[in-house]
């Protein structure tokens, strides 16, 4: 069995994806400490340069599991499969890095750790939807059923995240998130960090994706070969065919 | 690639590391009838339900019906007759006859189950709800449900399982009317009797592979029977 | 097209001889209904007031999630479903047979509920009845068309019902949403807000649509 065309670029970026990733981390990790410190929010307005980076990966986690399980649907390859597994494992691990670092942020400047507001709600019911496709694929059995049920899990699941945003939007929270993240909402300063942080949970996002696919690329060539190498069975006695 | 109704080469069917199928080379020429024999788990079950369409091999080839025409199209000419009966229980046997023969687009679907009903023999219990028939009854009438859209490949899981003799009889009549009839048809059962009565070809399977294959003149009951309980030794 | 009617005659007639699915989502909802009455504090009527509509959805909600589990595992009984999967038919209208059976009865489930609750919570709703039986409709149609889809992968894992709500209810949140708000407007105001309204037919569109389409993979092996 092949390694399927994602595994091999997968290979191929792992190690010089960490090689820049190690750097990054240590001059993002300085321009965040170096970045001036708010003068309303105080030094909890870090966060700022975690939480959305975190949660464009998270969205981005998704949004590949949802394209992987499409065209395993199209194509019936199960490389696709993998993508929309390993994808799914880093992207609910981002996920989750967002629901934690919003409250923290939340209570730091607002007093009080969680208040609906649309997009972590929409955000917090993306990690319920990353919670049951997971639960689905274990809880599956056979691997081209859980593959084929987790991609139209997967494919459902995309469709309802604009949905429930605008739902949300229209009647839920209040909303408590800085509307405007462009450039004019950020002080001096703090564009560097902003951009650096969005930069290295990709790397970071695209750096694990490609180990989890690599490994899972492995796992999978690893179960067929030993399948392979099962003993022949006794074969009967009796006339040839005719 | 010959132009049988059903055709495998290296055939092969895996679930997880277990390999309940290998190496399945098989013809099944237009209406012909092959007997599927061989001890349980030998994988008689798994080759029907990937001819049937209801699971894919993992590996080979396995052709039915005419690959040019659309997958769908096929599985309107494939009957299928399982372990377990489809059948709705809360529906009579006429009702499960009738929505059987909807959902493949038979005309007239009333005039079909009540012929089904009685060819099946089961005209007195029509409108009985199935959930309450006995073994034999259920079967009578899942066979019905299978044929309910005259299928030109009729693919039997041991039909004779609940039959007593008088309906076993009238099923051999009835595969053999099939036969004549034009129909391709593909047989598991443990009946061997039967099974050298009706097959034109049989193959036994053992642990997944094809360990013995007759046809024409070489099938013959004897051999068939040494044949399968050889089979049934060495999987012991 | 006739496969639609044939599947929809199919379960409804079932449904009609042995009642299973009627009379427990039936007694299911109800039963929420008097559960609030423990829940709530001594004088709930201010807070029946701006949550009755809430407290009904949440009812409807695990009703039909009763429901749409029991129609499948009606469909496993002598691998029915294996047999629907042989057929030469769309899919899709396997499915829209399925659901709108569902949706019939969840429909039938949430009027019955909804009288009980306005006996027994002193809430009128006769002023609204025809704006409130298109609000249940669409709401049951919202939750029993991406539901349908949902339950038929559901029964065939390991966790059978309890897979279900995990997967059905983060994704049917703008139906919940948009059916709460425009049954709250209408207990409230006697109005029927249009923003809530939009949206209840925006998703019941979109989840209608893509489990049409996607019922094709959920029925193969």
């Amino acid at each position: 069995m092949q390694a399927g065309v994602l595994e091999r670029a997968a290979g191929h970026f792992r190690t010089p994806s960490l090689w820049a990733l190690l750097p990054l981390c240590a001059v993002y990790g300085l321009a965040v400490i170096t970045a001036p410190e708010d003068a309303v929010q105080g030094v909890i307005q870090k966060i700022l340069y975690v939480h959305p980076a975190c949660a464009f990966a998270a969205y981005l986690g998704f949004g590949l599991t949802a394209l992987g399980g499409a065209l395993y649907l199209w194509r019936e390859d199960e490389q696709y499969d993998r993508l929309a597994l390993a994808s799914a494992e880093v992207g609910v691990v981002f996920c989750t890095l967002v629901i934690l670092t919003g409250p923290i942020w939340a209570r730091g400047t607002w007093g009080r750790f969680w208040s609906w507001d649309p997009r972590l709600t929409v955000t917090l019911l993306l990690w319920f939807i990353y919670l049951a496709y997971l639960l689905l694929r274990g809880f599956t059995e056979g691997s081209a059923r859980a593959a084929r049920f987790a991609a139209v899990y997967g494919i459902a699941g995309v469709l309802a995240i604009p949905l429930n945003y605008f739902a949300i939007d229209l009647f839920g929270g209040r909303a408590i998130h800085p509307e405007n993240l462009g450039r004019g909402s950020l002080g001096a300063g703090m564009g560097l960090p902003f951009a650096l942080g969005l930069v290295t949970a990709l790397l970071a996002f695209f750096h694990l994706l490609a180990r989890r696919l690599e490994l899972e690329g492995l796992r999978a060539r690893n179960a067929f070969a030993e399948a392979e190498t099962q003993h022949e069975p006794a074969r009967a006695e009796g006339p040839w065919p005719t | 690639m010959t132009d049988a109704a059903i055709a495998a080469r290296g055939l092969e069917k895996r679930f997880g590391p277990v390999a309940a199928l290998r190496g399945i080379d098989l013809d099944v020429p237009t209406a012909t009838t092959l007997a599927v024999l061989g001890p349980n788990g030998a994988g008689k079950s798994t080759l029907l339900r990937l001819m049937a369409g209801l699971a894919r091999p993992t590996a080979g080839s396995l052709r039915v019906g005419n690959p040019k025409e659309d997958r769908r199209r096929t599985r309107g000419r494939v009957g299928y007759l399982g372990h377990a009966s489809f059948l709705y229980p809360a529906l009579t046997a006429r009702e499960n006859l009738l929505f059987a023969a909807r959902l493949y687009g038979v005309i007239d679907a009333r005039r079909r189950a009540a012929e089904l009903l009685e060819t099946q023999g089961l005209a007195a219990v029509a409108d009985r709800p199935a959930g309450g028939f006995s073994r034999g009854m259920a079967q009578r009438l899942a066979i019905a449900r299978g044929l309910s859209h005259d299928p030109s490949i009729v693919l039997l899981d041991e039909p004779y399982t609940g039959l007593d003799r008088v309906a076993a009889d009238a099923l051999t009549k009835q595969l053999a009317a099939l036969h004549a009839a034009g129909r391709t048809l593909v047989l598991v059962t443990h009946e061997l009797s039967r099974a050298s009565e009706l097959a034109q070809r049989a193959v036994v399977l053992a642990r997944g592979r094809v360990v013995y294959a007759a046809q024409g003149p070489g099938l013959v009951l004897p051999s068939l029977e040494q044949a399968y309980l050889a089979s049934v030794e060495s999987a012991a | 097209m006739n496969v639609l009617l044939a599947v929809l005659w199919k379960d409804l007639i079932s449904e009609w001889r042995t009642r299973d699915r009627i009379v427990s989502m039936l007694l299911f909802s109800v039963l929420v209904v008097v559960v609030f009455h423990f829940a709530l504090p001594e004088d709930a009527s201010q807070l029946l007031k701006t949550g009755a509509a809430g407290l009904l959805w949440i009812a409807y909600v695990f009703a039909s999630v009763l429901g749409l589990n029991r129609a499948f595992a009606l469909e496993l009984e002598n691998e029915a479903l294996s047999g629907l999967a042989l057929a030469p038919a769309d899919r899709g209208w396997i499915f829209l047979g399925k659901s709108l059976a569902n949706t019939l009865l969840l429909f039938l489930v949430q009027a019955v509920t909804a009288f009980v609750f306005a006996l027994t919570f002193n809430v009128s709703l006769t002023a609204v009845v025809p704006q409130f039986a298109v609000v249940m409709a669409l709401g049951a149609l919202g939750l029993s068309s991406i539901g349908t889809l949902f339950a038929a992968v559901a029964v065939r894992t390991r966790y059978r019902e309890v897979m279900l709500p995990l997967l059905l209810l983060p994704v049917m949140i703008p139906v919940l949403l948009g059916a709460v708000r425009a049954s709250a407007a209408l207990l409230e105001r006697g109005t029927l807000p249009a923003p809530a309204l939009r949206l209840l037919i925006v998703a019941d569109l979109t989840f209608l649509i893509v489990s049409f389409v996607l019922f094709e993979y959920v029925l193969d092996e």
